[in-house]
């Protein structure tokens, strides 16, 4: 159980840790603009999380897939 | 409970948890088709029973003692941050990047390992038990997240996690004996995709609603997030495949 528990957080911080360092900031900026912005602050929080986090999944793929694409390419040489 | 609440929070608990069941329900056929069946049988009862004492110690303490803003904020968080995990796996999966998960391959390689470890019996099968508690209870703990996550709300939530969970137990369960061969029929990465986006969704779902927010229709607005992150997946796969060459692999640890 713990090898499962440790396996996964190591998999999140270290193999996805870019993802999931973007995903704690998210939150963290959804945290900053609920406690600030009042009313409407925490009315628009969830769909500001939602945007951030959709961009955040594209983005990182996006980079994934150019860096698969430079060790396709290196390893063909 | 009315079935809206029970569709809601026992469906995502049953189609995740039948992820994990699939893998397990591999592994301990494996086991019971090399070394004979008794000793793996126990092993999944043993595991099955550990696993029933975690999430009633663990699930119940955290939905009645924790505060449910404050359960929810955590929960939504590391929902999110999982959820992630699996979305970007299963794209890179679909984009043809990294292999397929293929449950035939793991069965072969898992009864190759049996073999050369050879049938010394003695009169009880300590070898099989093993290895069959371990992989039901590490999928299990899986399920047992998986459980504990979408029973965050509350209580009525919790038990229609755990009936969703224990129905894709008994789902996948039957369909093995049924066919006594590894399920390679289901189309586990279409699942752990959509998984993955119900999980990123609960995530921002509860995480607003942690921090105060209601959102319009309340928990209608669920599918409306989980299509957004399906579409969003959608467009990186078709954008992933155009980035690369046909037939190009790459470990994930390295992307």
């Amino acid at each position: 159980m713990f090898r499962t528990i440790w396996s996964t957080l190591v998999g999140l911080l270290i193999e996805d840790g870019q993802l999931a360092i973007g995903a704690l900031l998210a939150l963290a900026i959804t945290w900053a603009i609920a406690f600030s912005g009042g009313d409407q602050g925490r009315d628009v929080s969830g769909w500001v999380l939602l945007v951030m986090v959709l961009v955040l999944v594209v983005a990182n793929l996006y980079r994934a897939g150019v860096t698969a694409r430079a060790r396709v390419s290196s390893a063909q040489r | 409970m009315d079935p809206v609440t029970l569709a809601i929070h026992a469906t995502p608990a049953f189609i995740a948890s039948a992820v994990e069941f699939v893998e397990a329900t591999t592994i301990v056929l494996a086991v019971g088709v090399t070394r004979g069946w008794r000793a793996p049988l126990i092993g999944t009862v043993a595991a099955t029973l550990t696993l029933a004492v975690v999430i009633a110690t663990l699930g119940v303490a955290l939905v009645t003692i924790v505060p449910e803003h404050l359960l929810k904020g955590v929960v939504g968080a590391l929902l999110l941050l999982f959820g992630l995990r699996w979305l970007r796996k299963a794209v890179l999966r679909f984009a043809g990047i990294v292999a397929i998960h293929d449950e035939e391959l793991i069965y072969q390689r898992e009864l190759a390992e049996l073999r050369v470890q050879g049938l010394q019996r003695t009169e009880f099968d300590w070898i099989g038990f093993l290895i069959a508690y371990k992989a039901v209870l590490l999928e299990g703990t899986e399920v047992a997240f998986i459980v504990i996550a979408f029973g965050a709300a509350g209580g009525v939530a919790l038990s229609a996690a755990t009936v969703g969970a224990i129905a894709a137990g008994l789902f996948v369960v039957a369909l093995g004996i049924a066919l006594k061969q590894p399920l390679t029929m289901v189309p586990e990465n279409w699942l752990k995709f959509g998984v993955g986006a119900m999980l990123c969704s609960f995530g921002v779902f509860w995480f607003a609603e942690a921090l105060g927010m209601e959102w319009p229709g309340d928990a209608l607005s669920i599918p409306l997030i989980v299509l957004a992150f399906l579409a969003s997946s959608w467009l990186a796969v078709r954008m992933l495949r155009a980035l690369l060459p046909q037939g190009a692999r790459v470990e994930a640890r390295n992307v």
